[in-house]
């Protein structure tokens, strides 16, 4: 009778919860866990698990068939592929014809935007979390708007900035410079992944910087340490958990990237994704689902290496203590300040041409028609809201179903990541690997979640005489709050562990339950990681398309980037700019609003 | 009768003197909300839908009900040019008692092949936008019909050009077909007229197509290259094609603004594609057309009633009208497609800038069956090949 062992041990505290609240708060984090346990296996692991079963299932026989040949395959895995399957004598051969294989380049593109997002995320961070200037607190709350961009509007903003005839080569030449031509580059490939990932590093980043404790790098100083020292031996061991967390995620994204691979770089840059893609478009299922099992694996495997790392930094008891903020225009003028300052104005520069210009032109896009500037694309979403039949989609419903569906995303995915990491920060290789699994949703590829959600929520099971299907605002938001939750862990996990945990024995001894010792003494601990962890949710629901336009399908429950696909037009984009432009804006917005919100309670 | 289909009906009749209001909203907000609870109603919505029926089968026309009709996304939501709405429209006035729903899941076909392999039924009476493509890969997929043959049910299809049928068990019929052509900048290249000329250093880097795994019209120029170079020789044309820089992108999309931008002044589209130049205002001397070897690969589109609809006649005046002179027309100015039939009703504009090959070639449905995926597979594997 361990409930009864318990209750005598609750009998020694200080004060006691009674009655079924109390019940309820004794067992919030029990309760919590086995709440996100359903909702994960409801509508990711089965889902999921339908389509990769396909791998080795076929025509309902068991078969490592279809595994073998894949794994086999020169085309697929290089000259791997000959020693996976024991014909060393053909290594050679395939060596000279297809080294890489289309694993062997996927991982290789992802490898090179992983490096371009970190040099370009970690001197954000820098600047965020160390200078002090009007609108700061606004850019580092829009750091991760590129993150939510619908691929089709990150495309155009490239091609109409990067082109050959685009402003960035105008620019170069009239400084006598150029012309560049970035397009159907693998360069091109890489830029665009550093759009959209350099932010998720900053932000990451950005977060432990705040939180650093500044006066160990005044005593290593005062130890004599030159700042070098200082910043190697002391601040970059806080720092790197974080950084290291920006590119795992990087890697693992860019691994399994699809549309601006084929929009930006062209066919002859395929990625793993891009041949599942096309395999699902065929139907064929078992060689798709080969394909993405091994992508997970990949990622998986990877998630679980570093997390064997970051559970080696953690234990180092330390406070958020961060240094005061510099200002741009330096107090006293050193050649070094001066220095740091011209370096702060390259940066600028860079983040100018790589995330300003695509924006802006992004939105010039929407005003511009085929005889100059127009507000045409506008009045269409005007006139769609106003007449538009009721099989059509409306911008309005759009917008109003992507905050909804972002607020209530929120509401699950933080306290499912929080539940995790609390779970999964108690030590030993068991909970590494539940950790690692915990971030599955992050490692299984954008269209087997898709295919999975039709088969196995919008189609459903039969059970008994009746077939249970799973879809609209519900399925929705659980689907959202399933791709998002792992960035609220992957931000609250490693501060957690950091944190003393003296702290959270001496709250207990006095009295106080697990979520109460949780709520009022370890969050506020780790607010920054909290906050962080919010807005990724918040972007996540917003961004999200595999899922939305699968679930949404026959139902008003369309969210703004499934409208801006929908109004792709014959041989005019302008509507979908126009409407991409819409999330632009709204979405702005609502960071701004929910980081004032969470700063208020960051402190 | 589909309860799904019953429901949106229910919602779009209590808002249409509501449009623009948020009635709109919360009329799909009840569809979302029943969507959530399945199957415990459906035995309700069904009897109440036999009413419904009963009730008006009394009308003149003697035609009623809801017809489902699947399509892709663009057919009903493209800006200004989808042809959905008005053919809902023009054929709900003629058949005051029937309601015409559009359905338009993102998987498109795909959707309903994956319906019939899991064992769900269909939700849907016809499917509109259905391709050799589709055909071939249901025939290879499903072993029941997914689709009637439903010919000899319509008045109209004796007007459908018979060297568009292209489907030998005539469940599909034809209602628009496209030519897949070159547009082209004449300011910054000369015609090419001859594949061959593709490969030369004249044409270096100045074309942009479509990757023929997921884009029709990429699918389109490929099948064009094997009927034209030979199934033995594609290959090696590819190469070369490749070779001398030729693009290859995701979507119609990617190309084609890409190509707006002038990133090549070469791309691989329809030959329609002046009707739209001519509509937005454009700079005729940047949307020239060139038939290689005076030939355009024809891809036409067709319909079918889904095997198992309870609405066979209702589906096929809804065809029989699709094939109307007055529906032809409409259809092929929205959608910017040449008519299937002989007696559409074109306007000038459409006569004067469509452009017709000299040649169109085709490839049949039986010459397709058992090759096109080998085809598609072996030139992916080429030119992604690392």
């Amino acid at each position: 009778m361990r409930g009864a062992d318990k209750s005598r041990a609750s009998d020694l505290r200080v004060t006691t919860t009674r009655g079924a609240g109390g019940w309820l708060e004794r067992r919030a984090l029990a309760v919590l866990g086995a709440a996100t346990a359903v909702v994960l296996a409801v509508v990711f692991y089965y889902p999921v698990l339908t389509v990769f079963a396909d791998a080795v299932r076929v025509g309902g026989e068991w078969t490592p068939e279809i595994v073998r040949e894949v794994i086999t395959d020169p085309f697929y895995f290089g000259v791997l592929a000959p020693i996976f399957g024991g014909d060393f004598a053909q290594v050679g051969d395939v060596a000279a014809n297809t080294p890489l294989g289309l694993f062997g380049f996927t991982a290789y593109q992802a490898a090179l935007s992983t490096i371009a997002s970190v040099l370009l995320g970690v001197p954000g961070a820098y600047v965020l979390s160390r200078y002090d200037f009007p609108g700061r607190r606004t850019i580092r709350s829009l750091t991760i708007l590129p993150f939510v961009l619908p691929s089709i509007m990150v495309a155009i903003g490239f091609v109409a900035f990067f082109g050959s005839n685009g402003p960035l080569n105008d620019l170069l030449a009239l400084v006598g410079l150029g012309p560049v031509n970035l397009l159907f580059t693998l360069e091109a490939i890489v830029v665009a992944h550093a759009f959209y990932n350099a932010p998720l590093v900053a932000r990451v980043t950005t977060a432990a910087w705040e939180s650093v404790d500044a006066r160990m790098v005044e005593t290593a100083r005062s130890l004599g340490a030159n700042p070098w020292r200082a910043f190697r031996d002391v601040l970059a061991p806080q720092l790197l958990p974080a950084i290291l967390t920006g590119a795992l995620l990087t890697f693992v994204f860019t691994f399994m990237s699809f549309p601006i691979v084929l929009a930006l770089g062209g066919f002859q840059l395929a990625t793993v994704e891009v041949w599942i893609y096309s395999l699902v478009q065929q139907l064929d299922y078992a060689e798709a689902a080969t394909l993405a099992v091994v992508e997970t694996v990949l990622s998986l495997v990877l998630t679980y290496a570093y997390l064997r790392y970051e559970a080696r930094q953690a234990g180092a008891n330390r406070a958020a203590n961060p240094p005061a903020r510099k200002r741009l225009l330096p107090d006293d003028p050193t050649p070094t300040a001066a220095l740091e300052r011209a370096a702060v104005g390259v940066y600028a520069l860079v983040v100018a041409v790589v995330f300003v210009g695509p924006l802006v032109s992004m939105v010039a896009e929407s005003l511009t028609g085929p005889q100059g500037f127009t507000l045409q694309y506008y009045e269409f979403l005007v006139e769609r809201q106003a007449t538009g039949a009721d099989f059509q989609t409306k911008p309005g419903l759009a917008v109003r179903n992507s905050l909804l569906f972002g607020a209530a995303t929120l509401l699950v995915a933080l306290p499912m990541g929080v539940t995790i990491s609390v779970l999964t920060t108690r030590g030993g290789r068991g909970s590494r690997l539940a950790d690692a699994a915990a971030m599955a949703p992050l490692a299984v590829s954008g269209v087997v979640v898709g295919l999975g959600m039709l088969r196995g929520l919008v189609f459903g099971v039969e059970v008994g005489d009746h077939r249970v299907q799973i879809a609209g605002v519900t399925a929705i938001v659980a689907a959202h709050a399933v791709a998002a939750y792992p960035f609220v862990v992957r931000n609250v996990s490693p501060l957690l562990s950091g944190l003393d945990r003296s702290m959270v024995e001496s709250a207990r001894a006095l009295g106080a339950t697990r979520a109460r010792a949780l709520l009022d003494v370890e969050l506020p601990l780790v607010a920054s990681g909290v906050a962080a962890g919010a807005a990724f949710a918040f972007a996540i629901s917003i961004g999200e398309f595999d899922s939305t336009v699968i679930l949404a399908t026959g139902s008003s429950s369309y969210t703004m980037p499934v409208a801006v696909e929908r109004y792709i037009g014959n041989r005019t984009l302008g509507p979908a700019t126009a409407m991409g432009t819409v999330l632009l804006g709204v979405t702005s917005l609502s960071f701004v609003v929910i980081d004032r919100l969470g700063g208020r309670w960051e402190a | 009768m589909k309860r799904r289909t019953f429901i949106k009906s229910g919602a779009a009749g209590s808002i249409v003197g509501l449009a623009g209001c948020v009635g709109g909203e919360s009329g799909g907000q009840a569809t979302t909300a029943d969507e959530e609870t399945t199957a415990d109603e459906t035995t309700e919505a069904e009897t109440t839908d036999d009413e419904t029926t009963d009730d008006e089968e009394t009308t003149a026309e003697g035609l009623s009900g809801t017809l489902t009709v699947a399509t892709y996304s663009s057919f009903v939501e493209a800006p200004s040019s989808a042809p959905g709405p008005w053919l809902k429209e023009a054929f709900e006035e003629r058949h005051p008692d029937v309601t015409v729903e559009w359905a338009t899941p993102d998987n498109e076909m795909n959707y309903y092949i994956q319906r019939a392999q899991q064992g769900v039924d269909i939700d849907a009476d016809l499917f509109v936008g259905i391709n050799v493509d589709h055909l071939i890969r249901i025939d290879e997929q499903l072993g029941d019909p997914l689709f009637a043959s439903s010919a000899d049910a319509l008045e109209n299809y004796g007007h459908v050009e018979d060297d568009l049928k292209f489907d030998p068990q005539q469940r599909a019929i034809p209602y628009d077909t496209g030519y897949i052509s070159l547009v082209y900048d004449s300011n910054e290249v000369e015609n090419p007229e001859t594949f061959d000329a593709l490969l030369t250093d004249e044409y270096e880097g100045t074309l942009i197509v479509q990757n023929a795994q997921t884009a029709a019209t990429g699918r389109a120029f490929l099948l064009w290259t094997v009927h034209n170079q030979g199934k033995d020789d594609y290959l090696d044309y590819w190469e070369q094609l490749v070779d001398n820089g030729t693009q290859i992108m995701g979507s119609w999309d990617d190309a084609y603004t890409a190509w707006e931008n002038g990133e090549a002044p070469m791309v691989v589209s329809y030959s329609t594609d002046q009707v739209y130049a001519n509509r937005y205002d454009q700079d005729m001397s940047k949307h020239q057309i060139s038939f290689l070897d005076d030939q355009g690969y024809a891809n036409p589109e067709g319909m079918a009633t889904f095997a198992d609809t309870d609405n066979a006649d209702l589906a096929a005046a809804f065809m029989d009208f699709v094939l109307s002179p007055e529906a032809q027309g409409e259809i092929a100015m929205r959608n910017v497609a040449f008519p299937a039939t002989d007696w559409a009703e074109l306007d000038d504009e459409f006569e004067e800038y469509a452009k017709v090959p000299d040649e169109p070639v085709t490839f049949t449905y039986d010459e397709l069956q058992g090759n096109l995926d080998q085809w598609v597979d072996a030139w992916g594997r080429q030119i992604a090949s690392k």
